[in-house]
């Protein structure tokens, strides 16, 4: 089931580590249990976001690539 | 015991804190770790060494000293006149026998000292910037050398300023390794890293 | 005390070593350091100065350490280490210096404020007080490695991608990214992302050098928070891949802090370190000067300069081969002034460019390294180090340079397409750029 973010992130464009950045930024701005959904460009975030969930306890819940662009989504755990 | 005598055997007591003193900060500093570094070299470490000690204290060496010339030639010339009084004490003794030439050397250098410490007294005191960075200790520091400077300078036009002299140079002996003036010690330390530093990275040198 | 002032104490002490001790003593607070600093140098507050960022640092050192700031503390402007004064650090050592070493160079009597700050920054660390981002960004590089196996997948699917497309600039349907090949000659160790390994991968295939890309990038964050152990951590993902291959060299993307850390600091970690650290520009420059890549400079027409990395140049020793590489790849190279050892930290160095509370105070610092730019009138700012092209994107985007920043290989590889299309087309004698006109 698809699930509705509580915010979109348009990171095209830029560079690692910057939507690592960017979404620990606009984590903050969620509720906790809310989603985030991010699309970027750099193929650095196919490792970057799922490590960044990992060391900080936060939910990937999908990361797939259509063509250039890369889409994930990650939910606030903590 | 004359008066000049009794300073003397103060002097030497002073000289033996100063000593003591600078060896244990000395101690202070061996003490702690020294950690080289262990990658392959660029360049030659002793060329930036030497480097460091020679032509990078040039005042054209430095965009900082280029952008500060008098200032910095005011503070070379301040250090020059601290040796030219230390060299006037150990000479004291044997004033009478000295050469003309020798006693208007010890007037001039310690003269140029005296007036290098002055400046660098009214700097400390109007200049906005030294005085933010400036502690009680900076101000006695620099006072307590310019007035002993001034006291050789006075040694050499007069012996009866010797007992004076021998009370200043007393003191100061006895701040170095209390004071600010204590830099003297770790200045060889720290050029010596940085010339170790600079010098392996193929940088200066 | 508080449990926080003693960690960050303990952490302190920790790294009073002789060059520091040495360091906090030596300075005879003559002030010339300040506009050597480009945050003074931008802002001109005395409280921006090397001196002034230091003493904040030595106030409480001579507190600790120094007879007479214990007996009579305000004597020597000594006091006592306070929650309240690890904030004022925390802005001091992670926010306005880069660790860049200016000031070092022009200080009469060598004073390396950067090792002052970098202590801070191990205390700050220990404590707690270190921004948030560089902590996530270095346990996340930790986290890749933990978990190996899980990026696998995702790493090799990326790398035959970028390798269909390193096949099409080639035009060699044999062309390969090799990961994990045993043996190899070189380890290539990029950042993450595919800027900086497509363009290598390009540069190597036209040598025909015997390479593999590395699965893990190059940056070290834990560097930036002065944490030996998870500096060490990282470092250690690369020196065991190297061993595990048996390189005889690791070969490191354009980076400036991770040329540190591995060209420099990493063999006083690790006791076995057989293999040569070199950045790619220096492999390069090396290359160009053989004459083993054909270039045609027509394909960068546009004026260039060159900002040197704090870490490559000053600190690192790369200040010509940068040179060698432009001269040989570009049309119109313009210095800036100054340059080399005396070049402009961009504002964004150690880590400040990942910490977005300070995108101001880090656009503010950048203003003396726009103005050098402004008076080359280049269209084209070269850099080798991918914090300084962050650093000095914003910059261009904040000031309205009208300028592109570019990697030097990127130039490189312009320059090497280009002759290779010249050739195809007119099988004459290739552009080639003497080694004498380099020099």
């Amino acid at each position: 089931m698809e699930v509705k973010p509580d915010l979109t992130l348009d990171l095209k464009g830029l560079l690692c580590p910057m939507p690592v950045v960017k979404i620990n930024q606009a984590i903050k701005n969620v509720p906790i249990g809310g989603v985030i959904e991010a699309y970027a460009t750099d193929p650095g975030v196919m490792a970057d976001i799922p490590a960044w969930c990992r060391s900080t306890g936060n939910e990937l819940v999908t990361i797939e690539k259509q063509d250039k662009v890369i889409r994930f989504v990650v939910r606030r755990l903590k | 015991m004359s008066a000049t005598t009794l300073w003397g055997w103060i002097v030497l007591i002073a000289l033996g804190l100063c000593i003591g003193g600078l060896g244990w900060r000395l101690y202070g500093l061996l003490a702690r770790p020294y950690r080289p570094d262990r990658a392959q070299p660029r360049g030659s470490a002793w060329r930036g060494i030497v480097y460091a000690f020679t032509w990078g204290m040039m005042p054209w060496a430095k965009e900082s000293t280029r952008r500060h010339f008098l200032p910095y030639v005011r503070g070379v010339l301040f250090h020059l006149g601290i040796f030219a009084t230390l060299a006037t004490l150990a000479v004291s003794p044997w004033r009478s026998a000295l050469p003309a030439s020798i006693t208007m050397a010890g007037l001039v250098f310690t003269g140029i000292g005296a007036v290098g410490g002055l400046i660098g007294i009214l700097m400390r005191i109007f200049d906005e910037r030294l005085r933010a960075l400036s502690h009680p200790d900076d101000y006695a520091a620099v006072v307590l050398v310019t007035v002993w400077q001034a006291a050789g300078m006075a040694f050499w036009t007069d012996p009866r300023w010797t007992a004076a002299f021998y009370a200043l140079s007393a003191l100061t002996l006895i701040a170095i390794p209390l004071t600010k003036i204590r830099h003297c010690i770790y200045f060889f330390f720290s050029r010596f890293f940085f010339g170790l530093f600079y010098g392996r990275r193929a940088v200066l040198g | 005390m508080s449990e926080r002032i003693q960690q960050a104490l303990t952490a302190f002490e920790k790294s009073l070593d002789r060059r520091l001790l040495a360091a906090l003593e030596v300075c005879a607070r003559c002030g010339i350091c300040a506009e050597s600093c480009h945050v003074f140098a931008a802002e001109p507050d005395f409280r921006n100065a090397p001196a002034a960022k230091a003493e904040a640092v030595r106030r409480f050192y001579r507190r600790l350490h120094d007879p007479i700031g214990r007996l009579f503390p305000w004597w020597v402007g000594a006091k006592d280490l306070t929650e309240a004064d690890l904030e004022e650090l925390a802005e001091i050592a992670f926010g306005a210096c880069t660790l860049c070493r200016r000031c070092t160079m022009n200080c009469p009597m060598g004073v390396d404020t950067a090792l002052i700050m970098r202590a801070t920054r191990a205390m700050l660390t220990a404590a707690g007080k270190a921004p948030e981002m560089l902590t996530q960004l270095a346990d996340a590089a930790i986290a890749r490695e933990e978990n190996l196996e899980f990026f696998r997948e995702f790493y090799i699917d990326q790398i035959r991608e970028l390798e269909r497309e390193l096949q099409e600039q080639t035009g060699d349907p044999d062309a390969r990214i090799p990961v994990e090949k045993a043996g190899a000659e070189i380890l290539y160790v990029a950042l993450s992302g595919a800027h900086t390994i497509l363009p290598a991968a390009v540069l190597f295939h036209a040598v025909g050098a015997d390479w593999t890309l590395s699965m893990f990038e190059a940056a070290n964050y834990g560097y930036f928070l002065a944490d030996l152990q998870r500096a060490r951590a990282i470092a250690r993902r690369i020196v065991d891949e190297a061993r595990r291959l048996g390189v005889k060299e690791i070969i490191l993307a354009e980076c400036g802090h991770a040329y540190t850390v591995l060209r420099w600091e990493a063999p006083n970690w690790f006791e076995d370190f057989p293999f040569r650290v070199r950045s790619i520009i220096e492999a390069a420059a090396e290359w160009i000067q053989q004459g083993r890549l054909p270039l045609d400079p027509s394909a960068n027409p546009e004026p260039v300069t060159y900002h040197d990395s704090c870490n490559l140049g000053r600190n690192g020793g790369l200040l010509e081969e940068p040179r060698i590489i432009l001269r040989a790849v570009v049309q119109d190279f313009r210095e800036m002034s100054p340059n080399r050892a005396e070049n402009f930290c961009c504002g964004g160095g150690a880590g400040l460019v990942a910490v977005p509370e300070w995108y101001e105070k880090r656009m503010r610092a950048g203003r003396r390294k726009v103005e050098q730019i402004r008076q080359t009138g280049a269209r084209i700012v070269a850099a080798s180090c991918d914090n300084c092209r962050l650093q000095l994107g914003d910059l261009n985007d904040y000031y309205g340079l009208g300028i592109r920043v570019s990697g030097l290989i990127d130039l490189v590889v312009n320059a090497y397409l280009a002759a290779r299309r010249m050739k195809a087309t007119a099988p004459a004698a290739p552009v080639r750029v003497s080694v004498q006109e380099l020099i």
